[in-house]
């Protein structure tokens, strides 16, 4: 035998190749051919290597190095440097997120890392077009073990010991049915094989028959000398042209070598397999359908019992087993039942493909033990979402399966516990979806691809999953009704009692669990016609303004920014928003995350786009009057002068009502005043904003505390006819340690307030900030420009978990603040005053129910920061000191106050409540949504229509004609150049700089116009 | 057979090994409702309707299809079973048109029925229905696809038992319909037009075209002098119509009530069927003697011939060149006995009544019309003459009975039995037995071709030389009868093939009984018919002194020059192929 001192293996699986891997294959042959080290070197085609994503792919032996992406181009380089030279071709190396950029074997990276790889043993290891490479990794060694020295019925027991699932779907145990279809009587017997694979993301059984075709041929041998069958046939979708082709290669050569036909290794034992391609109906995966399929009738499956253990092909005892099944069987014979055993779980042994794909990093082939955690794909192996959004469900199963949510992640993966959460295994599909996903747009789309694959038998496949289709249609099309719902649950259930086979019987499952565990979603189409995805178009005008809480027009004053209609473009976002340059600087933009630009270059700048809108008008003279209506005469008192209070102030006063605002503090804006720091809201800005609301007639009232210096009756008593309270939430939480009464130990709130009131100017010294979201960013970017000698951020998680912004998170280390990741204090030190914290690093354990994996103390890890400050970031909660006897209102656990959700009241006669005191400590938007929709409400209660004008729109002085965009240029985000200047970190100056007219005008016209249909 | 034990509801009931739980409900006198079963023909598990819960097994079995097992345990109304069955039967309902007033099958289907029994109030899932054009494309039957339910009786009837198979699932999911496929109609298709699928079609998708209005046109209008016959499988089957016992017989009802519809004659096939035999027998004999095509197959079923034309065109020779008892009627009523009462042919209507949908298209064949104008005007089935006697507010039960006008209702119980299964080969063998032999036939019953095996066959004793004959219904063992032909196989002289299962009294036209095993009331029907041929003075057709007359006064001898002219016909090879055109013309 020739021996090569190098191997180059390229990936021959169906992905791969679809992206040019026989252009890079022929290439290397040429160029190694070229440079005469055609004796030296040998190229290889194999199977699927499984990371797909990353093709075409080279390997190259030895040291296992791992080229992705390859073009033809690519290949000389590699041939002259690497397998001339000896030296790898870094750029073309596949680099791990996380590995830290270090070469390595392909072995190392964390997508194989992980791995098991037993049935996929040989798939990227050997050429599967030959059998003496199969016979090399001791290739039918089984088939020679079980018929020179074993009984079918120890090959049987042998199975049954090991464990062995179906992989197929079902998961029956492979020995069991073996052993029905022994004792089966009859003169003929078969096997089949099941490689109709339909779910859509599921490729396992292909790669496996075009990677290792013979493990299967190996594996029906001895199912079929187990059983007694002397013919065997493998049923393969025609969309598999590779697997075909290299199933008949394989056949041939068996043949050929004598592993299949007559007196197969001189036994007794005779067995021969055909090929049968199905025409690619999804039913013909259930293995009635597919022996109607095989005996040319149309593909329909029919009860079971009789099982076609029993009564199968032509009438004759059957057994079917799915590729990946048979596959493993070699294994079992050869390394034993126990070893096979060892895998796994308690009731789910051995090793399992998955498929993965969706919104996933790393997405194709993996096999993983039975049983690994479900985070643990997604996470270590997949990758993790990408593009920075957030996991929200994984669909295992295929059409038939169901989706598990975040809260599940430490799931076992096996089969009962899948079921369990509403979940199958099935073929080992999984799709990942973030947040971005619409949960019933997708239950949707599964029941559409189920509806079309129903082959039409049995009435609750064929009318039932239709009329399910029906309701989830209309859902998405926002003409849910009440009782939707339940008439899901009741239509699915029924179907899967009533349905004929297999697949009628999982047809609801997408339904049912995406029900189960994503019921609000449901909800929100139907109640509110609101798809918090921003999928269902029939329920938004376009995914920015559907995602902004405040539901402001952004493709409406985009437009007219563009056209220069600065004037208009504020009058429109004070429709609904009068907070205008507040929330062009601060806002957390759930616009932009949503902007369909980025699936081209990037998001629009949304919030610069309005910032600049804004100031222009604050630098010109001041907004346009809103449109006023007549003075009703009657007042409303608002309690908080935050963006969710003044929201409220001044779409009452432009609805014609009487508001006082009164706020408890000297200075009027709540957070917006006392909570973000200077360099990020200048006063000034803030101020000229909230003078814009005064001058529609809101009074504001400061230094008075409702609750204490006024009473709520008190209110009610001078004429006030309803009360809005948004007193948001002031109050840090504790970290509950040792030492947290030290002096210099505050909370970032606190910190943030005694700053922005000119209380504290000066902090000298080393100062540690504990907590991850904005608040934290703030307080420690605040401290840094006091004159702290040295910031450090202590946070318990990752840092890629940190709650905060990552552009704030970003500016904050660019300052010179250190992160300070998996850490977590647990003492304060200090005699008096603060000196030393004591910190424990972390490490990541299972998930939480966010989603997220637990942070767990690292034994014996304790180290002392020195510090002269510490400043705890790790929540708010609202200052519920007002709520006295008279004013008794629910509480939740978390310390805030419990409205009714639609409208905001607390169940007292005009007494309304919302921002954080509602929800908690959240966004600006989103006190200000609840700003308009208690303004809504009150005027509701005062006998109003609840309308708040929308006029813009509708005197058409936005264009509606949808630019021509077919191809639209790839155009990044239009750059701040023109009034960048250096930040100094010893003042408060503003560190963002906003657009210039010019460059304002440019980026505005980049918006794809999504509010606009095209016919 | 081995038997096992199961309990059913509580009762405990014996089984042969490899029955069904539905079979074994029904032993012990429980009815599980069934739509898509059909006893001896069909059973799929498609409908849902036959779950029930077997002890020990998590699912809802399908009762039909799930074999009994020793000590299972099996309840059949328990409420998931109940609410189960509901529930399909919903949905089933919920993509149906709820026209029940102007179906046809009103008052007889088997979804009205069973929406009827298990008590359902409310649709609680409306949504989209089936769109789908009403196939009227040709002379026999009208396919409404959005009545279907999609129960495939008619797709097993037509594969499995007529061997034919032009109707079958199109499509999938919500779009599945029963058709032809290529969107083509049954026109374009070599359909026999047997109508078998309509008489087991459990609701209103597949039914005969009716030519009701046609013949009270007919009887209305003054000019026309309106004869009618009625074939001897409807005096066996009418009665089940208004409510007789099945097998009751209808004989003198049946001419009273055409009588009181207003026929200004009242005649019998069974004339032209004695007519067929003694042309069919010296043909038989002439082919014998002379060396002629053999076997010979009868011709007197029109979807036989059909059948043949379509799918073995080159046995044509095969088929004997007589008309069908129908079709020599016809011809002889428009020449002979319009010219002996002195009627101008051209105002004769001559109505038939028969047991069959196939008949309506034999009757507008090109050849059918030697008499100068088309032999046959109108065919009914039975199913539209009951409800033509139900529109005339006749009470058929209580009608006295009558006689046949003389002479076309003159016939020979060899000609009743036309109207079953080896009817015709027992017919032909009373009078061939007698002009080969020239002797009595003393014992007139030939009980080897009787009964309902598939294919039966006998060895005919005549005069030293051994006649062989075979029998066959259902196409399906037609097609194994043929395909022994056609390989040279075959050394039979004589067959007879009856389209339908059990012959003309399980025609397609005959009265349609729901939830039913429908071999057993053909079974009955039959006897009917051999208790009416005994109860027959004259039992020989060539003996029928009617038809004597006949050849006396008009036709001259059997084969002769008008024989040949009236009352043989020829063929077409029409071919297997599927396209759009009118192929039976």
């Amino acid at each position: 035998m020739k021996v090569y001192r190098s191997h180059v293996l390229i990936c021959g699986g169906g992905g791969c190749l679809s992206s040019g891997a026989q252009e890079v294959k022929e290439a290397f042959v040429l160029e190694i051919a070229k440079k005469g080290l055609d004796e030296e070197v040998k190229v290889v085609e194999t199977g699927c290597v499984g990371a797909c994503d990353l093709g075409p792919i080279a390997i190259v032996h030895p040291g296992g190095i791992f080229y992705r992406k390859l073009t033809p181009e690519d290949v000389p380089l590699i041939v002259e440097e690497h397998l001339l030279k000896g030296r790898v071709v870094e750029k073309l190396v596949y680099r791990p997120l996380s590995g830290e950029g270090k070469v390595t074997s392909f072995q190392e990276i964390d997508f194989f890392r992980f791995q098991q790889k037993n049935v996929l043993r040989n798939c990227g290891v050997i050429d599967p077009t030959s059998i003496e490479e199969y016979i090399g990794t001791d290739g039918y060694q089984a088939l020679a073990k079980v018929l020179t020295s074993m009984s079918p019925e120890e090959v049987i027991e042998e199975v049954k010991k090991s464990g062995l699932r179906g992989r197929g779907g079902g998961g029956f145990p492979t020995g069991v049915k073996w052993e029905f279809a022994r004792k089966a009587k009859s003169n003929q017997k078969y096997i089949i094989c099941n490689a109709d694979e339909g779910d859509p993301g599921a490729f396992m059984d292909r790669s496996l028959l075009e990677g290792d075709p013979h493990s299967v041929i190996e594996g029906m041998a001895i199912g079929a000398y187990a059983i007694g069958a002397d013919q065997g046939y493998i049923y393969v979708r025609a969309e598999y042209p590779l697997a075909v082709e290299r199933l008949e290669i394989a056949i041939k050569q068996a043949r050929e070598y004598g592993l299949l036909g007559k007196n197969i290794f001189d036994s007794e034992f005779s067995f021969d397999v055909e090929l049968r391609v199905g025409a690619g109906a999804f039913v013909c995966g259930e293995e009635t359908a597919l022996i109607a399929s095989i005996e040319g009738k149309r593909g329909e499956p029919r009860p079971r019992p009789p099982f076609p253990a029993q009564s199968g092909l032509w009438g004759k005892p059957t057994i079917i087993n799915n590729v990946e099944t048979l596959a493993n069987i070699p294994l079992i014979i050869l390394k034993g039942a126990s070893w096979f055993s060892s895998l796994g779980t308690e009731r789910s042994k051995g090793t399992k493909i998955f498929a993965l794909a969706g919104d996933i990093r790393n997405t194709g082939l993996v096999e993983v033990p039975m049983g690994i955690p479900l985070g643990k794909i997604i996470y270590d192996i997949g990758g993790g979402i990408p593009k920075g959004r957030k996991f929200k469900a994984v669909q295992c199963g295929g059409p038939s399966g169901g989706c598990i949510p975040k809260e599940y992640l430490n799931v076992p993966v096996d089969y009962e516990s899948l079921q369990e959460l509403g979940a199958i295994m099935g073929s080992g599909g999984m799709i990942v979806m973030d947040e971005n996903t619409c949960m019933v747009d997708i239950a949707r789309f599964f029941l559409e691809f189920i509806q079309e694959e129903s082959c039409g038998k049995c009435p609750p496949c064929r009318i039932g999953t239709k009329r399910m289709l029906e309701i989830l249609t209309r859902i998405t099309e926002g003409k849910g009704e009440e009782g939707d719902i339940e008439r899901l649950i009741k239509l699915g259930e029924n179907i899967k009692k009533t349905a004929l086979c297999g697949l009628g019987q999982t047809a609801p499952n997408p339904v049912l669990s995406t029900i189960r565990h994503f019921r609000e979603e449901y909800e929100q189409h139907i109640k509110y016609k609101y798809c918090p995805a921003s999928v269902c178009q029939a329920l938004f005008r376009s995914p920015c303004q559907n995602a902004c809480p405040a539901r402001v027009d952004v493709p409406g004053y985009i437009y007219l920014v563009s056209q220069g209609k600065y004037e208009e473009a504020v009058a429109l976002i004070r429709e609904r928003n009068p907070l205008v340059a507040v929330s062009g600087r601060v806002c957390d933009h759930p616009c932009e995350t949503k902007c369909r630009r980025q699936d081209l270059d990037e998001p629009l700048a949304i919030r610069d786009i309005k910032r600049f809108a804004a100031d222009y008008l604050l630098n010109n003279g001041g907004y346009p009057l809103p449109s006023l209506q007549e003075k009703k005469g009657k007042r409303v008192g608002i309690v908080g002068s935050g963006p969710a209070g003044l929201t409220c102030a001044y779409h009452l006063a432009k609805m014609g009502y009487d508001v006082t605002v009164f706020e408890a503090l000297p200075v009027v804006g709540g957070m917006l005043a006392v909570g973000i720091p200077e360099y990020r809201l200048p006063k000034e800005i803030l101020n000229k904003e909230i003078e814009e609301i005064k001058k529609i007639g809101v009074e504001i009232k400061t230094g008075i505390k409702v609750g204490e210096d006024v009473s709520f009756d008190d209110l009610f008593k001078e004429g006030y006819e309803a009360v809005f309270i948004a007193t948001g939430a002031h109050k840090d939480l504790k970290l509950e340690i040792e030492g947290e009464y030290l002096e210099n130990v505050m909370g970032a709130v606190n910190f943030l307030r005694e700053v922005n009131l000119g209380r504290m100017q000066k902090m000298r010294g080393r100062v540690a900030v504990v907590g991850g979201g904005n608040a934290a960013i703030d307080a420690a970017r605040t401290a840094l420009r006091l004159g702290a000698s040295e910031v450090n951020i202590i946070y318990r998680r990752r840092k890629e978990d940190m709650p905060a912004h990552l552009e704030e998170i970003r500016q904050a280390e660019k300052e010179g603040i250190k992160i300070h990741s998996l850490t977590n204090p647990v003492k304060l030190i200090g005699n008096g005053k603060v000196s030393k914290m004591e910190c424990l690093r972390m490490k990541l354990s299972d998930f939480d129910s966010s989603g997220r994996r637990r942070p767990i103390p690292i034994e014996n890890s304790e180290f002392h920061l020195d510090v002269d400050y510490v400043i705890k970031a790790i929540g708010q909660k609202p200052d519920l000191s007002f709520a006295t006897d008279h004013l008794k209102t629910e509480i939740s656990r978390r310390g805030t106050l419990v409205v009714n959700k639609d409208n905001l009241s607390i169940g007292k006669n005009g007494i309304f409540a919302g921002g954080d005191l509602v929800a908690g400590p959240s966004t600006v938007i989103e006190a200000i949504r609840d700003g308009i929709k208690a303004a809504i409400s009150i005027d509701k209660y005062l006998g109003g229509k609840g309308i708040i004008e929308e006029r813009i729109r509708k005197e058409e002085k936005i264009d509606q004609t949808k630019p021509a965009q077919e191809n639209p240029e790839v155009q990044p985000r239009i750059k701040k150049i023109g009034n960048k200047k250096d930040i100094n970190l010893k003042d408060f100056c503003e560190t963002e700089p906003g657009y210039t007219e010019d460059e304002v005008r440019q980026e505005a016209r980049r918006c794809l116009r999504c509010d606009l249909q095209v016919d | 057979m081995s038997q096992v034990n199961v309990t059913i509801d509580g009762i405990k009931v014996s089984i042969d090994e490899g029955a069904t739980i539905l079979d074994a409900a029904k032993k012990a006198g429980i009815k599980i409702p069934t739509l898509c079963h059909l006893p001896e023909i069909q059973s799929i598990g498609a409908c849902r309707m036959c779950l029930v819960e077997v002890e020990g097994s998590p699912k809802l079995q399908t009762a039909c299809m799930c074999p009994v097992s020793e000590g299972m345990v099996v309840k059949t109304n328990t409420p998931a079973v109940l609410e189960a069955r509901k529930f399909v039967l919903e949905l089933i309902l919920s993509n149906h048109p709820a026209d029940c007033f102007t179906c046809i099958r009103n008052g007889n289907c088997e979804l009205q029925e069973l929406a009827n029994e298990l008590g359902l109030r409310e649709i609680h899932y409306p949504g989209e229905r089936i769109k789908a054009q009403v196939d009227s494309s040709n002379p026999c039957l009208i396919r409404d696809a959005e009545k279907c339910i999609l129960c495939r009786r008619c797709v097993s009837m037509c594969h499995e038992v007529q061997g034919v198979g032009v109707i079958f699932p199109q499509k999938r999911g919500f779009e599945t319909t029963i058709a032809p496929p290529f969107s083509l109609e049954l026109r374009d298709v070599p359909c026999t037009f047997c109508g078998q699928c309509a008489t087991i079609c459990p609701v209103g998708a597949i039914y005969e075209k009716e030519y009701i209005d046609e013949v009270w046109q007919a009887l209305n209008d003054p000019e026309k002098f309106v004869v009618v016959q009625t074939a001897p499988a409807i005096r066996a089957a009418i009665g089940e119509e208004f409510g007789l016992e099945v097998g009751t017989r209808c004989t003198g009802k049946l001419a009273a009530a055409l009588r009181r519809m207003g026929f200004d004659k009242v005649f019998d096939t069974q004339f032209g069927a004695d007519l067929t035999i003694v042309e069919e027998a010296n043909e038989l004999v002439y082919r014998i003697k002379k060396g002629g095509t053999l076997p010979m197959m009868t011709s007197c079923c029109p979807a036989w011939i059909k059948f043949v034309e379509h799918f073995y065109p080159d046995l044509l020779d095969h088929l004997s060149t007589c008309k069908s008892p129908q079709q020599m009627f016809g011809p002889i009523a428009k020449t002979y006995y319009a010219k002996k009462i002195g009627i101008p042919a051209e105002k004769m209507f001559v109505v038939s009544v028969m047991p069959c949908t196939a008949k309506k298209f034999e009757a507008e064949r090109p050849e059918m019309r030697s008499s100068g104008f088309r032999d046959v005007d109108a065919v009914l089935t039975t199913r539209e003459l009951a409800r033509m006697i139900k529109q005339a507010g006749i009470d058929f039960v209580n009608l006295p009975d009558e006689e046949f006008d003389e002479p076309l209702g003159i016939s020979t119980g060899a000609a009743t039995i036309f109207g079953n299964t080896g009817g015709v080969m027992e017919a032909a063998l009373r009078s061939a037995y007698e002009i080969v032999t020239g002797k009595q036939l003393t014992e007139v019953e030939f009980r080897q071709v009787r009964g309902w095996k598939g294919i039966r066959e006998a060895d005919i004793e005549m005069d030293g030389a051994k006649v062989k004959v075979a029998v066959a219904h259902g196409l399906s063992n037609a097609s194994f009868l043929l395909d022994r032909i056609r390989e040279g196989s075959c050394d039979y002289h004589f067959i007879e093939v009856m389209a339908c299962p059990g012959g003309c009294i399980g025609g397609g036209g005959q009265p349609v009984a729901t939830n039913s095993n429908i071999y057993e009331i053909r079974k009955k029907r039959i006897a009917a018919l051999y208790e009416e041929d005994k109860a027959m003075s004259v039992r020989k057709s060539h003996e029928n002194p009617a038809i004597k007359e006949l050849y006396r006064e008009f036709l001259g001898e059997p084969l002769g020059e008008k024989s040949h002219h009236l009352l043989h016909t020829h063929y077409t090879k029409r071919g297997a192929t599927y396209q759009r055109e009118k192929i039976w013309v």
